[in-house]
């Protein structure tokens, strides 16, 4: 990076693209495991599901300045976000793992009882770091006192939102049933409403935040936010599932290039708040 | 300016807090401090440990320019420690300096983007000033650092174990910086501070810096 010698509003560097595309799988993994747990889905969603956090993990490993050193990450969960979500991600995989094969056909060879108390036991545990894993980038992210689009408590919220409605894309594109439609709708609102919420608290806060709004709304990243998250990432998606089934696999699939699209907006909408000159 | 030569107890028995004044009113943006950095750090194209913020105020005639030196603030509360996923960016008991240790540091930049005062940075690659063909100065100085890690200001600790002032310090030409013990009522340091108008930057957040600036 290079160093600003002005006194101006300047968004972070830091994180951009595959950031964004570690936030997505790995939220949309999450999401899709606690969909899978709570609605009894078909063991592929499972799968998928574990798949999806794997291959976010993969990407996060690249952008790392020291992939190999990536184990050190789990040392500070006394403190850190990042730890507590690797964390998470390590388990959710194993124990995630150890809860779904014993539905799978290849997996029958494997010596624990699919339906025991055992195995209730870790879907459940499974379960909560799933939750974790959905949670715990909105966190990290509310830990830059400095960045105001980021340091908010609605951003956990936003992500564990974000994660829930792309889960339900890929049920849609891959394994509907009744009332699905129904809850990606609710979804939708959902986020819309906390999108709004968190426009309009920004929208009333100092420069900096107002400084992301407008880069959202008409600045550089107007397109990708107005076009890209809200537009064909939500509204289409809305008027679909309630008015328009028949094209319910585009709108499936429009929802997830919105999530994208909306982890990548979030991050650049990390503006710094300037350094005050007396 | 007081030197200390260890950075065991001071003279009240407290273990020391390295801090830093800056007087506004004597800077003149001159960028030596930045220069004396560069030169005692070797850090690499782009980064700079201590810079000097401008910014122009008022309307002709009436213009004028206003400085800002910025550096880590070496917080007691620092926002770039508890994010660190690794423990490699830390806090010194014995001093309260916020240290990196580039042998723990993943490259996640975590840390950078939680410090509210911009002052960490990663270095992409081991590229010189004249491209990839180091000079000597560069190929020893850019032993210090480990590409794709963090670093900062480490507030040039082996010169203050040693009885040196920071490089920042001892060459700024109109004496606008100031260290020494936040810990000690009677040094330099403390002096100017109470009998000074000061603020602490970015207060507000709890950070508890150890840079005032004089105004």
């Amino acid at each position: 990076m290079v160093n600003s010698f002005t006194v101006e509003l300047r968004g972070q560097q830091e994180w951009a693209w595959l950031v964004a595309i570690d936030l997505f799988f790995g939220g949309l993994g999450g999401g899709l495991f606690l969909l899978f747990h709570n609605l009894k889905l078909s063991p592929a969603i499972g799968l998928l599901s574990l798949g999806l956090v794997t291959v976010g993990g993969l990407v996060l490993l690249a952008e790392l300045g020291h992939p190999m050193r990536a184990w050190r990450a789990m040392a500070k969960p006394r403190t850190s976000w990042i730890s507590r979500g690797m964390i998470s991600v390590f388990l959710f995989i194993v124990l995630g793992f150890f809860y779904i094969a014993p539905s799978v056909s290849f997996f029958s060879w494997l010596p624990w009882n699919p339906a025991g108390f055992g195995e209730r036991a870790i879907g459940t545990i499974a379960a909560i770091c799933a939750l974790l894993v959905t949670l715990y980038p909105g966190f990290v992210l509310s830990a830059s006192p400095a960045i105001p689009f980021w340091n908010s408590p609605l951003l956990p919220v936003l992500f564990f939102a974000q994660s829930l409605l792309g889960a339900s894309a890929v049920v849609i594109l891959f394994s509907p049933f009744p009332g699905l439609l129904s809850l990606a709708a609710v979804l939708i609102v959902t986020n819309l409403i906390l999108i709004a919420i968190h426009l309009w608290t920004l929208e009333h806060s100092g420069l900096a935040a107002k400084e992301a709004v407008r880069l959202l709304q008409r600045g550089s990243l107007g397109w990708i936010f107005n076009v890209g998250v809200v537009l064909i990432g939500m509204v289409f998606p809305l008027v679909v599932t309630l008015w328009m089934p028949s094209a319910v696999v585009l709108a499936g699939a429009f929802i997830l290039i919105g999530g994208l699209l909306l982890r990548y907006c979030v991050l650049k909408a990390g503006v710094y708040v300037p350094f005050a000159l007396v | 300016m007081e030197q200390r030569p260890d950075t065991g107890a001071n003279r009240n028995g407290k273990r020391p807090r390295w801090g830093m004044a800056i007087d506004l009113k004597r800077c003149i943006g001159c960028h030596s401090c930045t220069i004396a950095c560069k030169g005692e750090n070797g850090t690499p194209p782009g980064i700079f440990w201590m810079r000097v913020l401008e910014q122009e105020e008022g309307k002709f005639p009436v213009a004028r320019k206003v400085f800002l030196p910025i550096r880590c603030n070496h917080c007691v509360n620092p926002p770039c420690v508890p994010v660190c996923p690794t423990g490699a960016s830390h806090q010194r008991e014995k001093d309260n300096l916020v240290m990196m240790d580039q042998n723990k540091c993943i490259g996640c930049r975590a840390c950078v983007v939680a410090c509210p005062y911009q002052v960490r940075f990663l270095a992409e690659d081991t590229h010189g000033y004249y491209g990839e063909t180091l000079t000597p100065y560069e190929a020893k100085s850019y032993q210090k650092w480990q590409p794709r890690t963090v670093q900062k200001c480490n507030f040039c600790v082996e010169r203050i174990e040693n009885g040196l002032q920071p490089a920042c310090v001892q060459t700024c030409p109109t004496r606008a910086l100031v260290y020494g013990d936040l810990n000690d009522p009677q040094s330099e340091l403390c002096k100017l501070v109470r009998e000074r108008s000061h603020f602490q930057p970015r207060a507000e957040l709890g950070t508890d810096p150890s840079l005032y600036y004089l105004t």
